[in-house]
């Protein structure tokens, strides 16, 4: 059964949400979902840019002023 | 007329550009500012100034120091804040930001979160100004402008500076994460 | 090919099946980018009534933080990221700005040369010395940790980051602190060195292919070490 986590880096610098996607999604296994809550414009870029290129499925929402919400679904 | 839906407050104002795209227009400001100005873009250099600035208003004094000994230096100094155009620079890039923010409608006030934010910024704000100014400045001054002048020296930075920033990496991941 | 629309559909109907959480209802902040933007010129009208060249340089500084902003362009990205993540997007980025500056710059200052002018822009061609590399050293530490470089920290200050209004102010006081010391440096290390000028020593054409050539040999080392970094995982 796919699981589905929710990693809080609200506040986070540079780099740090993009490690932490890194480092869970080293936990995690083929299939499960990791939804990362940022405020960072540069995560908003960067985030799903890396996921993507790591082959991930990925989709980004805003959902508030500045905040958004990047699904990543671990695929590979 | 609901300018969300236009495509091109979406295109131009809403959505990021590429770097790619962000590449060739700093590239075009950069030109336009040594056409223009006679120099190249700086940014560090200005808040050696401000440094100066404040640590007068509080009663010391840099005339005495080789950095600020030149007469252009004097000068500036001497002039102030309000006639200093590279400070007027720096400044504009903090607004030309908040109002790309706006406009995108991305602004958001981000509070520090932690104590390792503040030894963060602290440490590495002190290290920026402190190497910015023996290296002849910084990721812009010395970077990007040294190396479009076809000047040696930006080539050197850019080694150290790459050489810097894995260590800063390192550090980043041990001690502020 | 099919196999990717199947998984990535399927995470289209994993969001929409999730509880869906309460939003708030988001605000357009376009009333204040219209008021930023009359702030804005405002200080700019006032800035020319001093001099034009204030003015001028207030335009430039609201392109350069435009830009910045709306391409998350980082100088500290383009150096950190292929150490720490492995993605050279941004360091191909910078290479790209390189080159085109580089070719812009050099036909100004080639122009000047030619009609036997002073060259605009020497000052930024610097002696090397230990200086140099220390310098570079400690500020490539320095933007790391504090989570943006000069232009970064600037463009992050307009985006609401009290972090980097911290930063700023000890990028002030590290400014203050540098210049200071700036004698001891000169005196023991600046003064032995040389600043080269490329063309100097190349030609201005040559100098231009060669570090064209060389930005050229980087972009192909960056995206072979980004691939590189991507296959290992």
């Amino acid at each position: 059964m796919s699981k589905e986590y929710e990693l809080d880096c609200m506040g986070e610098a540079c780099p740090v949400p993009l490690i932490k996607l890194e480092n869970k999604l080293n936990e995690l296994e083929v299939g499960d979902l990791v939804i990362v809550q940022i405020d960072h414009s540069c995560a908003m870029k960067n985030v799903p840019e890396w996921a993507r290129k790591q082959g991930h499925n990925v989709e980004i929402e805003e959902v508030d002023d500045g905040e958004w919400e990047v699904f990543v679904e671990k695929a590979v | 007329m609901d300018i969300k839906n236009n495509e091109f407050y979406k295109k131009w104002f809403k959505n990021s550009y590429t770097y790619v795209a962000g590449a060739v227009l700093l590239s075009i400001m950069q030109i336009v500012t040594l056409a223009s100005t006679g120099n190249p873009w700086g940014v560090s250099g200005v808040f050696a100034n401000w440094g100066a600035w404040i640590y007068e208003a509080i009663g010391g004094s840099v005339d005495k120091w080789y950095y600020f000994s030149s007469k252009g230096a004097q000068a500036t100094l001497e002039a102030g804040f309000l006639n200093h155009a590279p400070s007027m620079r720096n400044i504009g890039i903090i607004f030309g930001a908040l109002f790309a923010s706006f406009a995108a409608s991305q602004f958001k006030i981000k509070k520090i979160k932690s104590k390792k934010q503040i030894f963060a910024a602290i440490f590495g704000g002190l290290l920026m100004g402190y190497g910015a100014r023996i290296g002849f400045g910084c990721n812009i001054g010395a970077l990007y402008s040294g190396i479009a002048s076809l000047s040696l020296s930006g080539w050197v930075f850019a080694v150290f500076m790459f050489l810097g920033a894995v260590v800063g990496s390192k550090l980043l991941v041990k001690y502020f994460m | 090919m099919t196999e990717t629309n199947n998984t990535q559909s399927s995470l289209s109907s994993r969001r929409s099946s999730r509880p869906s959480r309460k939003r708030k209802p988001k605000k357009s902040q376009l009333p204040k980018a219209y008021a930023t933007l009359a702030v804005i010129i405002l200080i700019g009208l006032g800035l020319s009534t001093i001099s034009k060249t204030l003015a001028l340089f207030w335009v430039i500084g609201l392109s350069f933080g435009f830009i910045l902003q709306k391409a998350k362009f980082c100088f500290t990205a383009s150096m950190r990221d292929p150490y720490l993540t492995g993605s050279t997007s941004v360091t191909r980025a910078v290479l790209i700005a390189f080159a085109i500056t580089t070719v812009g710059f050099t036909a100004i200052k080639y122009g000047y040369f030619a009609k036997g002018l002073p060259i605009p822009g020497m000052g930024y061609v610097v002696p090397i010395s230990l200086a140099t590399a220390a310098g570079a050293f400690i500020f490539g530490i320095g933007m790391v940790i504090a989570g943006g470089c000069a232009s970064g920290t600037l463009m992050r200050v307009g985006e609401g980051f009290t972090m980097q209004i911290l930063s700023l102010f000890f990028f002030v006081v590290g400014s203050l602190w540098g210049a200071h010391d700036f004698g001891w440096w000169k005196l023991n290390f600046i003064v032995k060195g040389e600043a080269v000028f490329l063309p100097d020593v190349f030609g201005w054409f040559g100098a231009v292919v060669l570090q064209l050539l060389l930005i050229a040999a980087l972009y192909i080392a960056a995206e072979k070490w980004e691939n590189k970094k991507n296959e290992a995982h």
